[in-house]
């Protein structure tokens, strides 16, 4: 069902294609320069995860109970993904949450941040936005004031290369 | 301190030992030190280090963030309102505090 019409619209899209593409092309200088104005780079594995995790826990046993991590799957933006740490079980004078660690493990600085909390507080849940340099695990540890330590763990996909760090 | 920081909060009225949410938003660069200049020096570093919520005397929350902290550093929390009082919310990075507000919070 092709009309003459849209043939000619099809011929004007290819030749703007072309000239983009020619510009493109010369632009590629500035934009190659561009990409290397960062040193950030990404940790090659979760091994300083895993020590702030281990240095976190202090030999206590880690229980993935208790404690929500939400994230999106897909972060759209990476330069600011919310994450919502909670303890999911009741907060009361006996039982109530003394710190909880984010560690985003290949980010080149894995802890993203700890926080602290007092018996006044009354409740166990924050959120922050993250800056992620790529796909990856993230990961929340809370420390209970009876001694336990509860984690949850994420995976979330990213687009690379718009981490801003 | 440019612009004062942005607050919500759920309820300055609340029900004793309701939880009240709060949401902050402030104007921070949060240089991660990461970066190079046109010239290919080190951007230095210039990050929020601090931050602390307290009720009255009583200390809520106190946050430290790094470097993977977006810009304009976004934080939400909550907190059991026990007794009345002055939520004061402190931030601050290396060259000391940045960004103070404060909100009413009346148990009734």
């Amino acid at each position: 069902m092709t009309s003459f019409g849209s043939d000619m619209r099809r011929r004007d899209l290819l030749a703007g294609a072309a000239a983009l593409g020619g510009l493109a092309a010369a632009g590629l200088g500035p934009a190659a320069a561009q990409a290397q104005s960062t040193t950030a780079m990404p940790q090659i594995d979760s091994a300083e995860a895993d020590r702030l995790a281990a240095e976190f826990a202090a030999g206590a046993e880690v229980l993935s109970q208790g404690l929500a991590l939400d994230l999106p799957a897909l972060g759209d933006n990476p330069a600011a993904v919310p994450v919502r740490v909670h303890v999911t079980e009741p907060i009361t004078d006996a039982s109530w949450c003394s710190e909880i660690i984010v560690i985003a493990d290949l980010n080149p600085g894995p802890l993203a941040c700890r926080f602290r909390f007092t018996a006044a507080t009354g409740s166990a849940d924050v959120t922050v936005r993250l800056r992620l340099i790529r796909s990856m695990p993230v990961r929340a540890y809370a420390r209970m004031e009876d001694g336990r330590v509860l984690m949850a763990r994420r995976d979330i996909t990213v687009a690379p290369g718009g981490c801003g760090l | 301190m440019a612009r004062p920081p942005r607050i919500w909060i759920s309820n300055e009225t609340p029900a004793p030992g309701e939880i009240v949410r709060v949401r902050a938003q402030m104007v921070h660069v949060m240089e991660s030190g990461l970066r190079l200049d046109a010239s290919g020096q080190t951007v230095p570093q210039d990050i929020l280090t601090g931050f602390t919520a307290s009720l009255g005397d009583s200390l809520l929350l106190e946050w430290t963030p790094e470097m993977a902290i977006s810009q304009n550093p976004y934080i939400e929390f909550t907190f059991a309102a026990r007794h009345s009082g002055r939520l004061r919310m402190v931030w601050t990075d290396r060259r000391g505090v940045v960004a103070q507000a404060d909100r009413d919070v009346t148990v009734g």
